[in-house]
């Protein structure tokens, strides 16, 4: 057993997809099983957590944790990973940069509360009860994880050893990264792995003209030219403050990059490199014309931050 | 004590950081709540700096160019005209108000303009009180 | 993070930053942040001694960082920056905190003066240890230039270069030199010979060794920049067609003007009553020696119409500038070769600004010519006389000084037209990659303070093509433009500022966002590469092009992102 390498997989706030893009990477993860102890995986394997509580600190090899720190449940667990592993791997948009569960630091935990679980069309019978962290029931207590006040990426939790971007990552740069766990071949750490450093525009097969725009189109309002670059023709395209890796598979399919793999190497706030950029191709001079062409960009934080709320510079909303 | 905003201020070469300077020559006082940081044009200005200042303690951004058409860039400041309203939307999203964050032009003849700048600027700002950022932040830690 | 020696030097300036800020306080303040060995106050930094103290400190010491807490950078940052090369450390790695035009005399409260300057120092010290060696660069420049336009700004521009030892390359698109003065006869207000003047300047520049004369000729394109541009020039004669190619340092762009087009006025008749011309029809009659109607007899009335196509909501808001005081030529001209003849000057109003002007204007008035005030869009209406009428034409002015209608006769009207940028000047600013205005007039580096560059640096403009201009001001102009390139050409060389902004080839993922967002155009793409770079001996480090790019990849030197960071942690910790 000691021979094998010690891993464990883990989801905090997630949607599945990081433990499912592991699982495609098809007979590889079969290879990955030859070679390693899989000791928990709640997805895939039989392990629990006493499992995890009962190794010693640094049995594992590595831990790799998708999904972001929602809560305290999530919090206990990377920090009992972190303990019990020599290497922790933060997987995925979510654990990298707080992913799409970042969003809700836009908004309150009250405000998500309501509309879960208070005021709702879909609420059948409504008792107006919200999640409580502790409540009492047959004279015993039961308590849930605590929902904290924002979300976190990971390494604002635990240090992090490396950071595999992507939403999901993909299988072919998840089957690098594991390899050289597997070869010892680690970079310095605090790297990015499984990913490039330059930005997706290098990758992307369209071409590049000047960039001038006169008015910012929805994909759907637009039948856009396939060779020619999206954002040139007015479509909101992450890809010129996204990192590479991805193999550029949404503008190689006619749709433009959302962010997922975060920043290209060394930007500190992916949003407002997005916001500086998109806004220094406006082609006006005039501030009400400007006005008008930003006004065509509805919900632009979405845009800038869809994946990196929590990774940004302000990290979450401070509207009371 | 009351709460004293602490502001800072990016200011281009030529024109704005000129115009403050007459005020000093001039001897025109103001509020000392701005700490002036200098570019050589506002276009040098990644709206990066604005969110960094505001996450390290600041309790306002003050941004002053050349007015439009002064350049000593030709266009710079422009480039800075079209980025701050999304900028400001960003912020707006973020919850941060929108008096904490503002952008002025500044010849380098309008000393007296920059110091009333300055003066409205820090009142608007001491009146909202300190940057919700620190507080919250430390209140998230604390519940952890 | 690298390990620096910083010393900080607080200036008590006298009293003036001393008397409201506590450099002691300053100093203890700053000996307590990492890297900083050495802190000290004196009463002034720029003196020699103060100077010499910090040379001392930075060899006995090691220092390889300074920050100097005084008067603004403004004042004094090549100061310091000097003290620091005879040191034998890099300039660059000063940092200076304005703690007196922006702190000791804009406070009044000690404490609180004392506080803000302890953050400005910790600003500059934490930004300072971030700080990069730079060095100037220099490189050739070819001492040949071009000067497009054979006009009087031309000729004149080339010939100064030429007599000062340069090479110029002279082209001009129409078949012969002169431009638009080579059909004017006289000129006010001295009333000299146009031709004399224009045959001599030509006559010096085809003779002149070092003039390359092109006419009929085009520049089809311009590589380059400053210093190092390749020009393109196509001669067409005939059918044929020759193409040459030369390497020239700098470019004057003296392409001119060109008449409005009197027609488009409706309401003057121009094209349909035979008796109304312009101003350079006039001039011809002139030159030919006869002031005559169409039909040959001479005019017993002449009415010259000022502000044709310009001042105007309809055409051009503009004022064409040498107009009025060519009206009041006319109207001498026609009062001496008809001196019976009645002259009305019909104006808005009389531009008489220059040297000469007004007393011209005065000898104008003496000399008995009617002087009709109409309302800038309240023109007058030009028609045809009756059988009964002893003149062709009756024109109607709505006349603001009596506010009376007066109709006045005319058997000749002359219209002043006014100036329009030529139709090929969209194609030149191309070409040279300068910019216009909304009229269509090149733009200048600055309207007050730098009239002859452009952003474009190596290309210049000169006279009528940048705004309209009499020949005094062309004159000028071309001599200005002249002038600034021997300064340079003396030298041999263009100093790159240290100071630019530069690609880092690896980051850049040529998403070309940059492109458009420099004006001197600095920034080329290299499409085989898919990577865009600066080209540093254009960039003017306005770091637009920096806060722009989305990968980061841009650097601007000397305000690195980094740089900017530890001064914002500095100013606010």
């Amino acid at each position: 057993m000691a021979d094998k390498l010690q891993i464990a997989l883990y989801w905090g706030a997630a949607c599945g997809g990081c433990d499912v893009s592991v699982l495609d990477t098809n007979e590889f993860i079969l290879d990955v099983a030859a070679v390693a102890d899989i000791r928990l995986w709640p997805i895939a394997v039989d392990g629990k957590y006493k499992d995890l509580e009962a190794m010693e600190d640094g049995e594992l090899d590595l831990a790799i944790f998708n999904g972001a720190v929602r809560n305290s449940e999530n919090e206990h667990i990377a920090k009992l990973l972190r303990r019990k592993s020599k290497l922790m791997l933060a997987y995925g948009a979510c654990a990298y940069m707080g992913g799409i569960p970042g969003l809700a630091n836009l908004t309150t935990r009250e405000k998500i509360f309501e509309t879960a679980y208070l005021k709702n069309p879909s609420i059948e019978w409504g008792n107006g009860v919200v999640p409580q962290p502790e409540s009492g029931i047959n004279g015993k207590t039961i308590d849930l994880p605590r929902f904290y006040r924002r979300v976190y990426r990971l390494s604002s939790v635990v240090d992090v050893d490396y950071f595999l971007p992507g939403c999901p990552p993909q299988p072919d740069q998840v089957k690098g990264a594991l390899l050289a766990v597997v070869k010892g071949e680690l970079p310095p750490k605090g790297s990015v792995v499984g990913a490039f450093e330059h930005a997706l525009c290098e990758d992307c097969p369209r071409t590049k003209n000047e960039k001038k725009i006169k008015q910012f189109y929805r994909p759907w309002q637009v039948a856009c030219d396939p060779d020619t670059c999206l954002l040139e023709q007015g479509v909101l395209c992450a890809g010129v403050a996204t990192r590479s890796g991805c193999g550029v598979r949404c503008p190689k399919s006619g749709i433009p990059c959302r962010g997922c793999y975060g920043p290209a190497a060394g930007v500190v706030d992916q949003g407002a490199k997005l916001a500086s950029a998109i806004a220094s191709i406006v082609d006006s001079k005039d501030p009400e014309e400007i006005e008008g062409i930003l006004a065509g960009l509805p919900d632009f934080i979405s845009f800038a931050y869809r994946y990196g709320v929590p990774a940004s510079l302000l990290q979450r909303s401070y509207r009371q | 004590m009351s709460f004293e905003p602490k502001i800072v201020g990016f200011l281009c070469n030529w024109c704005s950081y000129t115009g403050a300077d007459l005020a000093g020559t001039s001897r025109i006082h103001y509020a000392p709540n701005v700490r002036i940081i200098r570019v050589m044009c506002t276009a040098r200005i990644d709206p990066t700096f604005v969110l960094k200042a505001l996450t390290d303690g600041a309790d306002g951004v003050l941004i002053c160019g050349c007015h439009p058409g002064d350049c000593h860039y030709s266009e710079g400041n422009y480039k800075m005209m079209r980025r701050y309203p999304l900028l400001k939307s960003i912020l707006a999203e973020f919850g941060i108000e929108p008096a904490r964050v503002r952008l002025e032009w500044v010849s380098a003849s309008e000393g007296q303009r920059f110091a009333d700048i300055v003066n409205d600027m820090t009142q608007r700002v001491r009146e909202l009180g300190p940057s919700p950022v620190r507080t919250a932040l430390v209140q998230d830690m604390a519940e952890r | 993070m690298e390990e620096h020696k910083i010393g900080v030097y607080v200036c008590m300036c006298g009293t003036n930053i001393a008397k409201m800020v506590d450099c002691d306080d300053v100093v203890r303040t700053a000996s307590e942040q990492p890297g900083v060995v050495c802190a000290k106050t004196y009463k002034y930094m720029c003196s020699n001694p103060g100077q010499e103290m910090i040379v001392a400190d930075i060899k006995e010491q090691g220092l390889d960082r300074v920050v100097v807490a005084a008067c603004s950078p403004r004042m004094h940052e090549p100061t310091f920056r000097k003290a620091l090369q005879t040191a034998g450390i890099n300039p660059y790695f000063l940092e200076m905190a304005n703690i007196r035009e922006q702190c000791s005399w804009v406070h009044d409260d000690r404490q609180v003066a004392t506080e803000k300057a302890r953050a400005l120092t910790l600003g500059a010290t934490r930004r300072v240890a971030n700080h990069q060696p730079l060095e100037r660069m220099s490189v050739e420049m070819c001492p040949d230039v071009l000067v497009i336009g054979g006009g009087v700004c031309g000729l004149t521009a080339a010939l100064e270069l030429a007599d000062g030892g340069n090479r110029v390359h002279l082209v001009e698109r129409a078949s012969t030199l002169g431009g638009n003065v080579a059909r004017v006869d006289l000129t006010a207000p001295y009333l000299d010979s146009a031709r004399d003047l224009m045959t001599a300047l030509v006559t010096r520049v085809e003779e002149h060794k070092k003039v390359d004369v092109l006419t009929r000729s085009q520049v089809s394109s311009l590589e380059g920049f400053v210093g190092n541009f390749v020009a393109t020039v196509e001669t067409i004669w005939g059918d044929s067609a020759s193409v040459s190619q030369f390497k020239v340092g700098n470019v004057i762009v003296a392409t001119g003007y060109k008449e409005f087009d009197a027609s488009r006025v409706t309401h003057y008749g121009y094209g349909k009553l035979p008796n109304v011309i312009t101003s350079f029809e006039f001039e011809k009659m002139l030159r030919a020696g006869r002031v005559q109607t169409k039909e040959g007899k001479l005019p017993q009335y002449v009415a010259i119409i000022h502000c044709v196509g310009s001042r105007s909501k309809e055409f051009h808001t503009y004022c064409s500038r040498v107009c009025c005081m060519t009206a009041l030529k006319y109207a001498q001209e026609v009062k001496s070769a008809v001196p019976s003849c009645y002259v009305s000057d019909v104006y808005i109003d009389m531009h008489a600004f220059g040297k000469g002007h007004e007393d011209f204007y005065r000898r104008g008035s003496e000399a008995k010519t009617l002087f009709l005030m109409y309302g800038k869009n309240d023109h007058p209406v030009i028609r045809k006389a009756g059988p009964g009428d002893d003149c062709e034409m009756l024109i109607e002015v709505n006349e603001k000084l009596s506010g009376e209608v007066i109709e006045i006769p005319a058997d000749l009207v002359i219209l002043m037209v006014g100036m329009e940028a030529r139709e090929d000047s969209e194609a030149v600013a191309r070409l040279v990659n300068i910019s216009r205005d909304k009229d269509g007039w090149f733009i200048e580096s600055h309207p007050k303070l730098d009239p002859v560059a452009t952003t474009t640096d190596g290309i210049y403009i000169a006279g009528a093509c940048a705004a309209p201009k009499d020949i005094p001001d062309s004159v000028a102009q071309a001599r200005a433009a002249a002038g600034r390139i021997l300064a340079r050409t003396i030298r041999g060389v263009i100093d790159i500022d240290a100071v630019f902004a530069e690609v880092t080839e690896d980051k850049c993922s040529g998403c070309r966002v940059c492109n458009e967002l420099c004006p001197y155009s600095a920034i080329t793409y290299d499409a085989d590469k898919k990577k865009s770079s600066v080209i540093s001996a254009l960039c003017k480090a306005c770091g637009a092009c920096v806060a722009g790019c989305p990968s980061g990849a841009i650097a601007a030197r000397h305000f690195t992102d980094a740089q900017i960071f530890a001064q914002i942690e500095g100013v606010l910790a």
